[in-house]
């Protein structure tokens, strides 16, 4: 227990509560609290033992850390172990549900490969120290008496939000002005872009249970995209009556393309001229009016013919039709751009083009709703893309890097090679990881320190998708840490922030004695007249904040007028000449790569969970490795067979894997998923499968400068071996019995 | 029950349950899993893990057919082989998902044929399982038209827990040694614990457990809503309701329906099995 005394204006500062000044003219200290005198106790969290009944489970809320989608969990807790991860029905987000990788967040806290002990590096050998031991290495790493100028400093991490970003910025100017490069390789950076240009916000909403009709290009929004969860409970409402027609342009099946009624297998990077196809039909067919357009779109769209496109795209021109008829028939309806139609040198302009179908079928503002940023920007998601890991390795082989501070993301693992991430880490004097587990980036790094796991941490976290108001996350640890010698990343910035500031920091004995002084300093009008006593634990029971501003919110930049998005539209369209790319055929490489994300590895960071080995993939049904899927036809030309292991490879380098053959996958394709191929990372990963992202060429869509996952092109060779398949299930037919029974939707109406 | 009995009553016997059976039940639990709103994500199957303790066997015996997912999801396509016509030539209405667990079924062919009575029918109408009544002579499994039995091959513990994973395993259920078979129970720890709610609030006997009372692990985590869980005997149940809505009832081997395209249906419930999971059609809009 400790009291200490702290300034209000300093305390608002370091809480990060600071806001946009609509949230600020609000801000109203708490009445009930005594900080405006400048003193409050804080205690400790601790479970007291008579909380615990034996044999009865009692559930506890928090928020899901899989993902940044941030949904709601809670935890049952018996005898003090936490048991079992269900959603949190209370969430807007995720409202009850879980994916499977958020039902496997126990398997990352009970996994026998965690980091127990602190690690330091001695001739060349990572060896365990005490965390004592570790924290002197850093402070003498980073500390005021490193001597080292701050700008030498980088953090490199993944998505960040909520007081984890806030307290990473306070360490970044505590030391002289870190930087900070946060990277995700699975990222929405150019749809965000693109989002910004066209609906003049990177946020926009998408009312999947409003459409009637969706037309989604590469955005596998039930799974790996967006916020997988809360899209998957609206699809429950929009298959409901009247049932709404799903339409998937996609060069590989995923697991939204699996439940649409018409799927187009688009070749890849043909995403646009398929988009622009659909409007020069909407136009010519169903009156659209393309008035509404730039001009500059506009005046193009005379070169897209159904027949024309056919040739481009590898979609039938019935098929492009049918689609048409479907979005011009079926209203409101919503067109989502993402994934792998936004993986191109010219993906910026495949969802420009998606986005204008919105703008010519009237979307905007129905169901497709742009929104304010979230009002505590000092909180919002830092959100991370592989444009960053490219600026931080820059600057690194430049040897502009002395310390890299990482957390949260494993670039020796997710960089392709062209990036040479090894030469930049090798670059770097110290590297510090932060992290539960020894994985390819973490077992080069200098120092490491073992982290709580999510299930045993304290923690406020703001989602990348803000679904309704806007909210604050709460995380709160569903048992007490496992190891001695861990502790929380939020304690740990707290512990580096002191050796800088004692006098700001040094009030808060642990980051739990930080957030729950961050709660009292939320304006008043969001506790919505309860006491801040009362707040706090309504936030503890369901997991978040509501950190509603006095304005409505949010507010809907653009409305249904769709006048005014067409002003934006014209602006970007002309500013950056809208051009869309014609597809080339390549002699030597004639097949493109699509790194495919993974429904249950992800981008590999699961890889070590063994439920989710063992959950087939939802396609293939393959378990445990890797594969290559291609189409049967192309497998004909080549002379491939099921389960032949084949050799695919690029410019840059080239793996081997067995071959899936199916029809879910545009015949210039072949895909191989994301996640395996570890060289560290525990024993369910390490030497398992191959990882299709080290031999990505290393070119970026230009007008964000992001990686363009699925430019690669690819040859692919036999290796004369054959072998079956691991996979679930014998039989890729029903073979006339009626296990999944299918009506259409013309029966479906008659009942 | 010599085989000349056997033989001699097979159709009063396989057509019994027609013909009423046993009444007394307390509860029938039964299932409804929407097709068109499935997607195929596998969550309840991890669930499942989660919840029933069930063993990772890795991929060498998972290649053995091992998996002990009691849900799966299978997948099956339109038409898996190259068409020749250009349309057909991809996999144009997307996959075909359907999350298959035990059908818990009334006329369950896996119940006569175990040698010691280890699986049985409960008065709750659960296809149950006595593991330790169980010598694994996998008749059943061997019997099972869905391939919805799991057998312990080996004593999966030893290496599917490693310290600490083993301090996730659900305390109200217990972990399965070698030689012995198992399958969805439903949650039957789940719904013990809503019957022991019950009779805490002086609730017993049949129609104890109100609707809504629990949730099935896949039931719970399910995103699209597509699984409804409850008792079949509760006429105002949301599962009774789907049954009733799309016109499949226990105790037939086929429906008469007013309208053949209502989208109820039993899976090959021509074998004369009475599942209690009902599935409803898989929609296409062309």
């Amino acid at each position: 227990m400790s009291t200490y005394k702290v300034k209000r204006r300093d305390f608002l500062k370091i809480t990060g509560l600071t806001g946009a000044s609509a949230a600020l003219a609000a801000c109203d200290m708490p009445t009930t609290v005594t900080l405006e005198e400048g003193e409050e106790e804080v205690v400790s969290y601790l479970m007291p033992e008579e909380y615990v009944i034996p044999g009865i489970g009692v559930w506890y809320a928090s928020t899901c850390q899989q993902c940044d989608a941030g949904c709601g969990i809670i935890g049952r807790v018996r005898e003090g172990r936490v048991l079992k991860l269900e959603g949190n029905p209370v969430s807007p987000i995720n409202k009850g549900a879980l994916c499977q990788i958020g039902q496997a967040a126990l398997q990352v806290h009970y996994n026998p490969d965690r980091l127990k002990q602190p690690k330091l590096r001695q001739e060349g050998k990572l060896i365990d120290v005490t965390w004592d031991d570790a924290f002197a290495a850093l402070k003498s790493s980073i500390g005021p008496d490193s001597g080292l100028d701050g700008s030498r400093i980088a953090w490199l991490t993944g998505t960040v939000s909520g007081h984890q970003r806030v307290l990473m910025d306070a360490v970044s100017e505590a030391v002289g002005g870190a930087s900070h490069y946060a990277h995700e390789t699975l990222n929405d950076t150019v749809v965000d872009k693109v989002n910004a240009d066209v609906y003049g916000s990177a946020n926009v909403q998408y009312k999947i249970a409003d459409a009637q009709s969706i037309l989604s290009f590469g955005a596998d929004f039930l799974s790996t995209w967006g916020s997988p969860v809360h899209n998957s409970v609206q699809y429950g409402q929009f298959r409901d009556a009247p049932r709404g027609v799903l339409i998937q342009a996609e060069p590989k099946m995923t697991v939204t393309g699996g439940s649409a009624d018409l799927w187009l297998p688009v070749r890849p990077g043909t995403e646009g001229t398929l988009a622009m196809t659909i409007a020069a039909e909407l136009v010519a067919s169903h009156g659209a009016d393309a008035t509404k357009l730039p001009k500059a779109m506009a005046d193009q769209l005379g070169q897209y013919s159904l027949d024309s496109s056919e040739a481009q795209t590898g979609v039938a021109a019935s098929l492009v039709k049918q689609a048409a008829n479907f979005l011009a028939t079926r209203a409101p309806s919503l067109v989502i751009a993402g994934g792998t139609a936004a993986a191109h040198e010219h993906g910026y302009e495949a969802v420009t083009a998606a986005a204008m179908l919105n703008v010519l079928l009237g979307n905007v503002g129905k169901t497709i709703i742009p929104v304010a940023d979230f009002p505590y920007p000092a909180l919002a998601p830092k959100k991370g893309d592989t444009a960053q890991l490219a600026a931080f390795a820059k600057k690194a082989k430049a040897g502009d890097i002395s310390v890299a501070l990482i957390a949260g993301t494993n670039p020796a693992y997710t960089a392709p090679d062209q990036l040479d991430m090894a030469a930049a880490l090798s670059a770097v004097k110290v590297k510090v990881a932060f992290t539960e587990f020894l994985d390819e980036t973490s077992s080069m790094a200098d120092i490491v320190l073992p982290l709580h796991s999510d299930m045993e941490s304290w923690g406020t976290h703001v989602a990348s998708y803000q679904v309704a108001d806007p909210m604050i996350s709460l995380q709160q640890p569903l048992m007490e840490p496992l190891y001695a010698e861990t502790r929380s990343l939020g304690d740990t910035l707290l512990d580096v922030l002191k050796l800088y500031n004692a006098e700001q920091y040094g009030p808060f004995a642990d980051y739990y004695a930080y957030l729950r002084n961050v709660v009292s300093a939320v304006p008043a009008v969001a506790k919505e007249g309860a006491s801040d006593e009362a707040y706090w634990q309504a936030g503890l029971q369901q997991g978040m904040l509501k950190v509603t501003a006095p304005k409505p919110f949010p507010a809907a930049i653009a409305t249904a007028a769709n006048d005014d998005a067409s002003d934006a539209l014209v602006k970007s369209a002309d500013t950056m000449g809208f051009v869309l790319p014609v597809y080339e055929k390549n002699k030597d490489y004639p097949l493109s790569l699509i790194p495919a994300a993974s429904s249950r590895l992800g981008d590999g960071r699961f890889a070590n969970l063994p439920w989710l080995q063992e959950a087939p993939d939802a396609i293939t049904k393959i378990v445990w490795n890797s594969w290559v899927e291609m189409h049967p036809a192309t497998a004909l030309y080549y002379g491939f067979k099921q389960g032949d292991f084949v050799e695919v490879a690029s410019a840059e380098g080239s793996v081997k894997a067995q071959i899936y053959l199916h029809k879910g996958i545009n015949k210039d394709a072949v895909a191989v998923p994301m996640g395996q191929g570890h060289t560290e990372y525990g024993r369910y990963a390490t030497g398992r499968g191959v990882n299709p992202l080290k031999m990505l060429a290393t070119t970026s869509d230009v007008q964000t400068g992001e990686l363009a996952l699925c430019a690669t092109r690819v040859t692919v060779v036999s290796t004369g071996r054959n072998e079956e398949l691991v996979k679930m299930g014998g039989s890729e037919s029903q073979v006339g019995r009626k296990l999944v029974g299918t009506i259409t939707a013309d029966q479906l109406r008659r009942v | 029950m010599s085989l000349e009995n056997i033989l001699e009553n097979w159709s009063k016997y396989r057509k019994g349950h027609e013909e009423g059976g046993y009444h007394e039940y307390e509860h029938m639990w039964g299932m409804a899993i929407d097709l068109d709103k499935c997607t195929g994500c596998n969550a309840c199957s991890v669930a499942c893990y989660a919840e029933n303790n069930l063993a990772v066997v890795g991929e060498e015996k998972f290649s053995k057919g091992q998996g002990m997912h009691w849900l799966r999801i299978e997948r099956y396509w339109d038409e898996p082989d190259l068409g020749e016509d250009k349309v057909n030539e991809y996999q144009i209405h997307g996959a075909s998902f359907i999350p298959m667990n035990c059908q818990h079924c009334n006329a369950a062919t896996c119940e006569p044929v175990c040698p010691v009575a280890a699986t049985y029918h409960t008065p709750d109408g659960l296809n149950a399982q006595v593991y330790n009544r169980c010598i694994g002579s996998r008749y059943c499994s061997n019997n099972c038209p869905y391939r919805l039995r799991y057998f312990n091959f080996f004593s999966y513990y030893e290496d599917s827990w490693p310290e600490p994973l083993q301090m996730q395993l659900n305390p109200d259920i217990s972990v399965r040694d070698k030689g012995v078979m198992e399958k969805c129970t439903f949650c039957v720890q789940r719904i013990r614990t809503a019957k022991d709610d019950a009779a805490r609030d002086d609730r017993r006997g049949p129609g104890a457990v109100k609707d809504g009372d629990l949730k099935t692990a896949c039931q719970q985590s399910c995103a699209t809503q597509a699984i409804f869980f409850g008792d079949l005997l509760d006429k105002d149940s949301a599962v009774s309701k789907v049954w009733e809505k799309h016109e499949v009832a226990l105790g037939k081997s086929s429906q008469n329906k007013s309208n053949p395209d209502k989208r109820g249906y039993r899976v090959l419930e021509g074998l004369n099995t009475d599942p209690c999971v009902m599935f409803l059609e898989r929609v296409r809009e062309v």
